[in-house]
């Protein structure tokens, strides 16, 4: 049943963007599932569940309430059942400094929410059908993050 | 040097001394010799003049019973023999001394053996021709024999006492002649010793009125010594004390007075005193000190506070080492300074730091508020337009339509503006370190991020070769992508742009508009186009913040690139310097300095 489809998870707390998440995947032509959380808390409760499928690909925002998206991270990379959830930050900054702590605490990709909505389509596009494979095993500071 | 001349002095001045004593003693043992020859010679000529005397009495003894005896054979008066009785006895008596005078002259004692006979023997004719005489012979044949006789005997007497006589003359002259030669030399030699004193003298006055000269000179300088350290205690705020160990006695500066408070030498300097100038909380702390001072004979560097009589706290630093002299004697040289000024503007400087970092996180959190919370509204202003262009274009009018472009690009004008801002805050010199860079990969990548609008321009931009040098890479890179961008901006319509990089070298004396700097070598890069140009006058306005020449309807852009340009090469200690004509081009010239 999950070679069907790819299963896509987002925790953002902002629900313009959860909105453009979600209709972003429903105009691409990609077989995914498509789950959305309002904060780090919300999402963390529904991984820890014993029984919950866990997603192929994890969107984090990072500028969240209660639970930030670099704490979320941070138990996920300690929690060997979450080890092959591949992690794509999913921020309006691309600081330096939030691109640096990311990176170093495991976060597979980058993303910078793009102004348009075409280019959002294109991005999460490209991320679902990333080799992530290939790509983790060659990921260096340079191709974290995720440029058009 | 100079101590080394006084100990010099002092091992000089002790053979002086040693040399004075010595001859001193061979002074006073040649006067002893001088007189003690002196004062035998004047015995040996009383010793002749007893003898002289003594042969005297001794002859006129014998004169006088001569004359007696004559006397009494004249007159047959008894009377004239009396003296004969008493010159016999006068005689015994002159012989016995004169065996006496003449103990140690052998010949002498011959003489008067000889001498002792022939005066028996006269005294014996005297005795005959007296009988001869008491008998009424006085014409006798006999009697005139005797008397001749006696005549005689008594002249060979008289011989024989002038042989004496002569001598007991030779003896003297002899033992004259012998003290004549050895006094001779005496007057000579005490004569030179004396001489030799003198000199002595005159060496050791010359010798110790050098030393006074160099003692003095010292005196002076230890006075001024004093007089500025004095004066450097009540500058530096600081006091000098001294323990002398085996004593426990303390001196204190008058300067240390003055930092307690008090007139100076007004109270007794003691432990006991001093401490009650003490801080209460730190009595504890400076007695162990001090307990630890005298146990280890040295004080290391302690703090502590001290209240003065009107109230005011100060902080007193204090450090001693112990000095110990030539003789053993050991003192502990203390220094104790108010360092309450130095405390209270490190204190100041405590507090600006604080109010410095929290200006610092101000700005950087004002630096995040504007990269994420001032885009994240604009971001989804440009969405959500892209969203309704896409979808509902077809229910827009042709005004709706235009009013759509237009709020298109005031919103992609802010988000350049929010960008460009949000570079410059970040173009900050603390950020990166500098390190060697390659200057031609770095306008390589520049070149690269403006492929299109160069691909779309046909521009030509031609580079000298840049040696490496120290840098920020992504700042440098920064740099020509604003000034490359700039170039091909204000490019002339219908003109693909030409652009040249070229570089040298320049002394910083060359450099314009800079008095002074630490760095004599400049790399000098050159950006020059053959573009619209500016106005020389505004060479200066184009670098300040939000400083446009162009309305932006005609040339897009915030005002902040350039400001950026001169800030990163303010970062690398450089100069930026621009140079316009309308109509002609622009020239960017940066100065970077070599290190």
């Amino acid at each position: 049943m999950r070679e069907d489809y790819t299963y896509v998870v987002l925790a953002d707390d902002d629900e313009d963007d959860r909105l453009f998440f979600i209709e972003a995947f429903e105009e691409l032509k990609i077989q995914t599932k498509v789950e959305v959380y309002k904060d780090g808390i919300e999402l963390m409760c529904a991984l820890n569940q014993p029984e919950a499928v866990l997603p192929n690909i994890l969107f984090l925002d990072l500028n969240m309430p209660k639970k930030s998206g670099l704490e979320c991270l941070i138990e996920i990379k300690e929690n060997n059942r979450f080890k092959d959830i591949a992690i794509a930050i999913y921020s309006t900054s691309a600081s330096e400094e939030d691109i640096e702590n990311t990176f170093v605490q495991g976060a597979n990709i980058y993303i910078k929410k793009p102004s348009a909505f075409n280019d959002l389509k294109k991005i999460l596009s490209d991320v679902v059908t990333i080799n992530w494979q290939y790509h983790t095993n060659g990921l260096n500071k340079d191709n974290f993050l995720l440029r058009l | 040097m100079p101590f080394k001349f006084i100990s010099n002095s002092e091992r000089f001045l002790k053979i002086i001394f040693g040399v004075s004593l010595f001859v001193v003693l061979v002074m006073g043992g040649v006067a002893y010799r001088y007189i003690k020859e002196l004062s035998n010679s004047i015995n040996d000529v009383q010793h002749n003049y007893q003898v002289h005397i003594e042969l005297e009495k001794m002859l006129s003894a014998l004169k006088d019973a001569e004359s007696g005896k004559r006397g009494f054979i004249i007159s047959q008066d008894s009377t004239f023999l009396l003296p004969l009785l008493s010159s016999n006895q006068q005689i015994e008596n002159s012989l016995e001394e004169l065996k006496k005078l003449t103990l140690k002259d052998p010949q002498q004692q011959e003489n008067i053996a000889e001498l002792k006979e022939k005066i028996d023997k006269s005294l014996a004719i005297f005795e005959k021709t007296l009988q001869l005489s008491i008998a009424n012979n006085p014409d006798s044949r006999e009697f005139i024999a005797g008397f001749r006789e006696g005549r005689q005997t008594m002249n060979s007497v008289r011989f024989k006492i002038n042989e004496m006589t002569a001598h007991e003359n030779d003896v003297l002259g002899l033992a004259k002649e012998k003290s004549v030669r050895r006094l001779s030399n005496a007057p000579m030699l005490l004569y030179y010793v004396l001489i030799l004193s003198l000199l002595i003298l005159l060496l050791t006055y010359l010798q110790i009125s050098k030393n006074l000269k160099v003692l003095k000179v010292k005196n002076e300088l230890l006075e001024t010594f004093k007089k500025s350290t004095t004066q450097s205690e009540v500058i530096s705020k600081h006091g000098n004390w001294i323990w002398h160990v085996e004593e426990d006695v303390y001196e204190y500066s008058d300067n240390l007075f003055r930092l307690l408070g008090e007139e100076p030498q007004s109270f007794e300097p003691n432990l006991e005193n001093y401490l009650s100038f003490v801080h209460p909380d730190d009595v504890e702390k400076l007695s162990e000190h001090v307990s630890q001072m005298i146990e280890h004979e040295d004080l290391p560097f302690i703090h502590y506070r001290i209240i003065q009589k009107n109230g005011s706290i100060k902080h007193f630093k204090a450090y001693a080492k112990i000095l110990v002299d030539a003789d053993g004697y050991k003192r502990l040289l203390g220094t104790t300074a108010d360092i309450t000024d130095e405390i209270e503007n490190y204190r100041l400087i405590e507090k600006r730091n604080l109010e410095l970092e929290r200006s610092n996180k101000e700005l950087s959190s004002f630096n995040y508020v504007a990269s994420h919370d001032l885009q994240e509204p604009l971001r989804k202003i440009q969405t959500f337009l892209s969203r309704l262009e896409d979808k509902e274009k077809d229910n827009l009018s042709n005004s709706g339509k235009l009013y759509i472009e237009r709020i298109k690009a005031s919103s992609s004008r802010m988000r350049s503006l929010i960008d460009d801002l949000l570079q410059f805050s970040r173009t900050n010199k603390s950020e990166e370190a500098l390190e060697d860079s390659n200057i031609n990969i770095l306008i390589e990548a520049a070149k690269t991020d403006l492929a299109e609008i160069i691909a779309d321009k046909k521009a030509r931009i031609i580079v000298d070769d840049i040696p490496s040098m120290r840098a920020i890479p992504f700042q440098i890179k920064q740099l020509f992508l604003n000034l490359l961008s700039n170039s091909l901006k204000y490019s002339r319509e219908n003109t693909s742009p030409f652009i040249t990089v070229s570089y040298s070298k320049t002394n910083a004396s060359d450099v314009p508009k800079v008095s002074h700097t630490k760095y004599n070598v400049f790399h000098t890069i050159t950006i020059m186009d053959k573009g619209i140009g500016f106005d020389q006058d505004y060479a200066e306005k184009i670098f300040v913040l939000f400083n446009r020449l162009h309305n932006k309807n005609e040339y897009s852009g915030t005002g902040i690139g350039l400001s950026i340009c001169k800030k990163i090469v303010e970062n690398h200690n450089g100069y930026i310097i621009a140079k316009g004509e309308v109509g002609v081009g622009a020239t960017f010239t940066i100065y970077l300095p070599i290190t």
